[in-house]
């Protein structure tokens, strides 16, 4: 169930969050476009391209952790029936090393995705290919490889792992935070720590490839297709404009599926090696492996008040976990510097080495784990000062950005805290702990708040008026469940002036206009202002032809303007004619009107673009000019905790949360709620769980690895409380996607301890930390 | 490995492969038959996005041998909606945004149709129940209950 309360303010042209009265405007909710090929198994996946003379590739991974591989035996798999090709170190082709995703130039001049030096367990060592699925896995089987083990560092807590690197670039300070810390009358210090975590998108990670002469195109799930192309142009030497990725539809991605990674390069160097298409998917398992998850992390976070609960420093010490050989930041400082005012404030990361992947992003990378630290600390000092945990919030809220020292574009988290209190019930709640039960549940209500950053970029799309009177939108952005089609209809639909089931959107194709990575929740608010663009500048057009063009029924009128309305147009009086934009068009002799929208500065270069679209160098900071862009939210989350065997389940959730102007409610309720439902999986379930003798994950698949079932999650209730940001975005939105996880599992801790007097500071709360 | 005829009956469409005896029904679908439609997430029945009709009742076809359904009727996704008319459970998923991403949503919709066919769609704790074998990564549950409730309301009626 879902309560609109903004419902009745009405700001500027563009509403409230809740604006759209009509589904197809922007701001209704408008059912997804893609939807009815999804439901009815029309929707092609990447991999799901039919080709003629697929091959299929099956990878093999290293058993060790860390050292050598000695020799790979493949005389059994390459007389395997249906073989083709067994690929490994020595005999897979040489690439060439690509830049990462800043566009920094590589440190190596070759590049080889298999490896011979093993720094984790899991790391793909050969591949082998054949005609059939069944005959590349049985073949794959038959691979021996054998190893020089030396020790590795399998994790955080390994006593060999030491303290890391610190990042510089991490640390955030001002005031005298130690010293304010020191003398304060109330002092908290409390050490969180939150496990390995996995994407775990239903769709696994793979990819057709095919070449055509020095043309590679690239069927893959990706968040990224100008990115991922880049990469595999780096890799095979060849122009950008020779790769092309296609990628309409994706299985989820939740930060994993941006990068072109090594299981890519394998299978393109196959294809090129075979003079085939190739095929490659990831089983469940190499997908724990093949890429990272969210990274491991530690913080200290220490406090000082006043016995009115007014924060007067905050120190806060973080360290992720990353690989040998690549480098994760994980920012743990990202929230804990902006949610509550402090005039004294420390905070410093480093980062661990371990024999791991190199860790990735994972829906809301840093804010995630940062929330998990300061909102369950911010908990803690309310129960130390005795002082309600909403209204401690409320008395330490930030009125501007304390580390920008800007103000916020808006913030209504105040607003979020009152409206979710209310629909909750908060103030029924009673402070004691263990003092709420039903029967032997020990009842729990915590809060928590959450934050995420306006990510905001440039972008282009193409915007084509058809002889048919139809629209359609051109973009190589990507939809993999937020509702890209949907908003991108909606906006063409409304700005042209036609209904929406007249607009086509294209997306998932590299050979469209470029988009940028699809990430950060940014999408939504770069496409947007994009298709506005274009679709405005369509519109100029056609309405210009009306007026100008002497074959225009409209000629005669000497009209201004024309008003072009249901795919309708007519002149703002309702005098002259009233025509069809298709007649119009026939009238004029013209089957199609293009514009091409385009959001990047006008002095921007070829190399400017080209940089803006591959790399994420020219993202605009959030806290750019005289504003700190952020979307926020507040968590009500009640638990149930058997008294006698630890177990805790979620059974209410009120969440409202301020992502600015909706452009479709239906579908960011969805996302919301889909973010609260990946952070109960963090906060009760999720955990990489190591083998230390082997430094392997050994709950490397769906059964073991636990992700929230139906059966793990109540009814769960969103309440938009944002307004339209100009400030953040051309329509007004703020993010979407990342925002709803932030903020949960600590709600669900600082709840868990309502229920039962524990603190858990370490995910997940599973049942033996609580008996 | 020397291939054995399969004769599949799916969506009404009888279908003769020749199969080596270890290929799934997943990947006969997916791979042979180009339904692609019936996905495949974990190819070890742990997610359900494989779900299909066999005989009526719902089975994963990754943990189905093609061979092991000679003569018995398949139904997939592809085959769910009739002369054109969406099923009532597709129809409530679109309308209630039963999913996002959709990659899961075909074997939710199969699973979901049987579990209203089974009797076990009474009150939303017994669909969460009786759905938990469908994994969703994008966090669709609360509206596929939704979804679920709303069709076994229309197939009743």
């Amino acid at each position: 169930m879902t309560v609109h309360i903004a419902s009745t303010v009405h700001v500027g042209r563009h509403g409230d969050a809740s604006d759209g009265a009509l589904a197809e405007a922007v701001g209704g909710r408008l059912s997804r476009v893609d939807g009815p090929a999804k439901i009815t198994g029309a929707a092609r996946y990447a991999v799901e391209q039919q080709l003629e003379g697929l091959a299929y590739a099956v990878l093999v991974e290293s058993t060790i952790a860390s050292g050598k591989v000695r020799a790979i035996d493949t005389k059994a798999a390459g007389a395997a029936p249906g073989v083709l090709k067994v690929l490994t170190p020595d005999t897979i082709i040489s690439l060439k090393g690509a830049s990462d995703w800043f566009g920094t130039p590589p440190l190596h001049k070759t590049y080889c995705p298999l490896a011979r030096d093993i720094t984790f367990s899991g790391q793909h060592v050969a591949a082998v290919v054949a005609d059939t699925f069944e005959q590349a896995v049985a073949a794959a089987a038959l691979l021996k490889v054998s190893y020089d083990e030396t020790p590795a560092i399998v994790d955080l807590s390994d006593g060999k792992a030491g303290d890391g690197i610190p990042i510089d670039a991490m640390t955030k300070e001002w005031g005298d935070a130690p010293a304010a810390f020191a003398s304060a009358p109330v002092r908290i210090c409390a050490a969180y720590n939150t496990p390995r975590e996995y994407q775990a998108p239903m769709e696994p990670h793979g990819l057709i490839a095919r070449w055509e002469g020095d043309h590679l195109t690239v069927w893959e799930p990706s968040q990224w297709l100008d990115g991922m192309a880049r990469t595999y142009a780096e890799w095979f030497d060849i122009p950008f404009e020779n790769v092309r990725l296609v990628s309409p539809y994706i299985g989820g991605g939740f930060g994993s599926k941006a990068l072109a990674l090594s299981h890519g390069a394998v299978a393109a160097s196959a294809a090129k090696m075979l003079g085939r298409p190739v095929r490659l998917v990831m089983t469940r398992p190499q997908t724990f492996t093949g890429y990272g998850g969210r990274a491991a992390t530690r913080q200290t976070v220490t406090i000082g008040a006043g016995h009115d609960g007014v924060i007067q420093s905050i120190v806060h010490r973080g360290v992720n976990e990353t690989s040998m050989d690549g480098m994760w930041v994980e920012p743990l400082g990202s929230v804990t510097s902006i949610m509550y005012a402090t005039p004294n404030f420390s905070s410093k990361q480093n980062v661990v080495r371990v024999n791991s992947v190199v860790p990735g992003a994972m829906r809301a990378p840093g804010e995630n784990p940062s929330a998990f630290g300061i909102e369950s600390a911010i908990d803690e000092l309310a129960y130390e000062v005795g002082i309600d945990p909403l209204e401690i919030r409320l008395r330490n809220y930030a009125e501007q950005d304390p580390h920008a020292k800007k103000a916020w574009s808006t913030r209504q988290l105040r607003e979020a805290f009152a409206a979710g209190a209310e629909r909750f019930g908060w103030a029924r709640r009673t402070p004691q702990p263990r003092s709420m039960r039903d029967g032997n549940q020990l009842i729990g209500w915590g809060v928590a708040a959450g934050t995420y950053p306006v990510r905001r970029a440039y972008g282009e799309a193409i915007v084509r008026i058809l002889a048919d009177g139809s629209v359609e939108v051109e973009s190589s952005s990507i939809d993999m469940g937020q509702g890209t089609y949907t908003i991108l209809a909606q906006t063409a639909a409304e700005t042209v002036g036609v209904p929406a089931d007249n607009v086509v959107v294209k997306l998932g194709d590299s050979r469209f206009p470029r988009a940028g990575v699809t990430g950060g929740s940014r999408l939504a608010g770069v496409m947007t202002g994009a298709v506005y663009k274009a679709a405005t500048s369509a519109l100029d057009q056609l309405v210009g032809l009306a007026i100008s063009d002497q074959r225009s029924p409209f000629h005669a009128l000497q009209a201004n303007t024309l008003v072009v309305a249901n795919g309708r147009i007519a002149s703002p009086r309702g005098d002259g004619p009233d025509i069809s934009i298709a007649e119009l068009l026939k009238s004029v002799g013209r089957d199609h009107i293009e514009a091409t929208g385009d959001t990047m500065p006008a002095n921007s270069t070829a190399e400017d673009r080209y940089k803006n679209y591959t790399t994420i160098a020219m993202s605009v900071p959030h806290t750019e000019g005289d504003f700190s862009r952020h979307s926020w939210c507040a968590h009500f989350i009640e638990v149930r905790v058997d008294e006698d065997f630890g177990t805790v389940r979620v059974s209410r959730v009120v969440s409202a949360l301020d992502s600015g102007r909706l452009y479709n409610p239906k579908l960011a309720e969805s996302q919301w709620k889909g973010g609260i439902i990946m952070g109960i999986g963090q906060a009760l379930l999720e955990e990489g769980i190591m083998d230390r003798r082997h430094g392997r994950i050994v709950n490397n698949n769906l059964a073991d690895y636990l992700v929230p079932t139906n059966a793990d999650i109540p009814d769960i209730e969103v309440i938009s409380v944002g307004i339209p940001d100009l400030h953040s975005s051309v329509l007004g939105g703020k993010g979407v996607g990342e925002l709803a996880i932030v903020g949960v599992a600590p709600a669900i801790a600082n709840a868990v301890f309502h229920a039962t007097g524990k603190r858990i500071r370490d995910l997940p709360i599973t049942l033996e930390k609580l008996i | 490995m020397t291939k054995i005829p399969v004769h599949l009956d799916i969506n009404g469409t009888h279908h003769h492969l020749e199969l080596e005896p270890r290929v799934t029904l997943l990947d006969a679908l997916r791979d042979r038959l180009g339904l692609t439609g019936t996905k495949k997430g974990c190819d070890h029945g742990q997610c359900g996005a494989c779900t299909v009709h066999v005989d009526g009742e719902r089975v994963l076809a990754c943990l189905t041998l093609a061979a092991q359904t000679e003569g018995r009727t398949i139904t997939t996704i592809e085959g769910l909606a009739r002369e054109g008319e969406l099923h009532p459970v597709q129809a409530a998923f679109l309308e209630q945004d039963a999913f996002q991403c959709g990659y899961c949503t075909p074997g939710q919709i199969m699973s979901a149709v049987a579990c209203i066919r089974e009797g076990h769609a009474g009150s939303d704790e017994e669909i969460r129940e009786y759905m938990a074998g469908n994994l969703c990564r994008c966090g669709a549950y609360p509206h596929i209950v939704a979804a679920v409730r709303q069709a076994a309301l229309e197939v009743a009626s």
